[in-house]
């Protein structure tokens, strides 16, 4: 999947802004942005529902609306996309009629869990249930490329780690997946590879440990026995430190390496404790940031 | 266009209890309660029968286009549109469930015309009046998806309402074209509710008939219009969003 140089205006506003992006086979990306930083309008361009201002889209070397035709793709879209006056049977056989090679209706209610909700109506639905069913008929023509936007609001924590459960099973048959996201424990858990948009730009991107980094690595406390002020300062990759009688706290560029020459100057230190700067806080720092940080 | 898609909108639309009452029951009490107070005699009883049948598929095409609508804004359009079925596909099927549905009071009110109220026509003037209407429905089904596709789910309900009224007064449905003053059957000219009136009229009666030729040809000149139209709405709609 190959996205250059993708652009979309609405009136003044540039929903997307130069987006560049390529997903090998196989991956599963994490989307992520605040409200408003082109993600919706990116899925749309992927997916063929909206034309660029400008910009190239190719998914498994087509154009999108090839890709769609061929059932490569398949997408739960935000909010809606269901009917109330039909079945959820009916809804993912329909979609399943529509296609070539689909899986059989059942296996796929079956995969998103909702196997007993045949039956049911597109109204008496809850908001986590629709959220599967929107799934099922996502997976139902059985594609290559997944691509879910905003999967889980709307469910509650247990249904939404269920749902991450038979998403899973999905990608580990080697699928690739793309899903925008709000919840960044959910990009920290299950993306390999994490993209992050503001206005309409990419500002970081790769996985979960590097854009992490990007944002000023991690934190490093230890006891440290005879510890001084300079030494502490003049550990490698250090961006910031405190030192409290014989407790220290360090903020690293790269931990590993602090770390090791901490050790060296310092053999009794003990009491270690390496923590990450969570995704939320890269996340953060990376879409307050005025300039682009990439 | 698949044979599921249609079977699964046919179903859904025999779901809707509005759909029961306004497109099966209603023309069928209302051809019985004005034969009832006007159908004196059997020429009447039958010219009725016509306008209520004319009257029911109209309502069948207007009714099904609209709940377009509701499923352009629950998004079920776009989740559809990512599918290998076309635009065409998608409007084709919608059109043909609608002209599926006109096929109830196309069937019910002549029958009804014939067991209960005693109407006799030869088996040309039974043809114009069932399938002769049945067909000049389609420009209905058209207007309904016009409608469908610019309306909300809100506002397509009064905008229906809107179109049906002087469709039925004006086009000679519920208001005898006999008894129009020339000024206003002129107007009536222009509606294809009074085109597709005419097609079912000229079976039982020759009474301000026009030729049949005539009444096919103006209501393929609006099923070419209605189309045109409702194919650009489409391109832009799905451009948009």
């Amino acid at each position: 999947m190959n996205l250059a140089g993708l652009r979309k205006h609405y009136g003044e506003v540039r929903a997307v802004d130069g987006v560049d992006l390529t997903i090998a086979p196989g991956e599963v990306v994490a989307l992520l942005g605040p409200n408003g930083a082109g993600k919706s309008t990116t899925v749309d361009m992927l997916l063929g529902l909206t034309r660029p201002d400008a910009g190239a889209v190719t998914v498994f070397g087509r154009k999108p609306s090839d890709a769609v035709a061929h059932g490569a793709i398949g997408a739960m879209l935000q909010g809606g996309a269901l009917l109330d006056d039909a079945t959820v049977g009916e809804m993912a056989g329909l979609v399943a009629s529509l296609h070539r090679k689909p899986l059989p209706v059942a296996e796929a209610l079956r995969r998103a869990g909702i196997g007993d909700l045949a039956d049911r109506r597109g109204n008496k639905l809850s908001g986590g249930q629709k959220q599967r069913v929107r799934f099922a008929v996502a997976l139902v023509s059985d594609p290559d490329l997944l691509v879910l936007d905003e999967p889980t609001s709307a469910m509650d924590v247990g249904s939404r780690r269920e749902f991450w459960r038979s998403m899973q099973a999905y990608t580990d048959t080697g699928r690739t997946v793309l899903f925008a996201t709000h919840y960044l424990e959910e990009a920290e858990e299950y993306a390999d590879r994490v993209v992050l948009m503001r206005a309409g730009r990419i500002v970081a991107d790769g996985s979960v440990a590097q854009v992490r980094a990007l944002a000023g690595g991690r934190t490093l406390r230890a006891v440290v026995p005879g510890v001084t002020e300079p030494a502490v300062a003049g550990l490698p990759c250090v961006t910031e430190y405190q030192v409290r009688g014989t407790r220290i706290a360090v903020s690293s560029r790269d931990s590993d390496k602090t770390l090791r020459a901490l050790l060296d100057a310092f053999p009794t230190a003990h009491d270690i404790e390496i923590a990450a700067i969570g995704l939320e806080g890269a996340f953060l720092s990376l879409t307050a940031d005025e300039e682009p940080v990439r | 266009m698949s044979v599921t898609y249609l079977a699964l909108e046919i179903r859904r639309v025999l779901r809707s209890p509005r759909f029961m009452i306004f497109t099966v029951a209603f023309p069928v009490l209302l051809y019985l309660l004005y034969v009832g107070l006007w159908g004196k005699d059997p020429a009447t009883k039958a010219v009725l029968m016509v306008n209520l049948t004319s009257f029911g598929a109209m309502a069948a095409g207007l009714f099904t286009g609209t709940r377009v609508a509701i499923e352009r804004q629950a998004g079920w359009q776009r989740q559809l549109r990512l599918t290998p079925l076309s635009g065409g596909g998608y409007l084709a099927g919608k059109a043909a469930t609608g002209m599926t549905l006109a096929l109830a009071p196309v069937i019910l009110v002549p029958l009804v015309g014939k067991v209960v109220e005693g109407v006799g026509l030869d088996s040309a003037g039974w043809l114009r009046v069932t399938l002769g209407v049945w067909l000049a429905a389609l420009p209905f089904a058209l207007i309904g998806l016009l409608i469908g596709q610019i309306g909300t789910a809100d506002s397509t309900q009064p905008i229906t309402q809107l179109v049906m009224l002087p469709m039925a007064l004006i086009g000679g449905i519920f208001i005898p074209i006999d008894s129009m003053p020339q000024w206003l059957l002129n107007i009536a000219h222009v509606l294809p509710s009074y085109w597709l009136t005419q097609v079912g009229r000229g079976g039982v009666t020759t009474d301000l008939s026009t030729s049949l030729g005539r009444d096919a040809l103006v209501l393929a000149a609006w099923t070419v219009v209605l189309s045109v139209a409702v194919i650009r709405r489409y391109r832009k709609d799905s451009a948009r969003v």
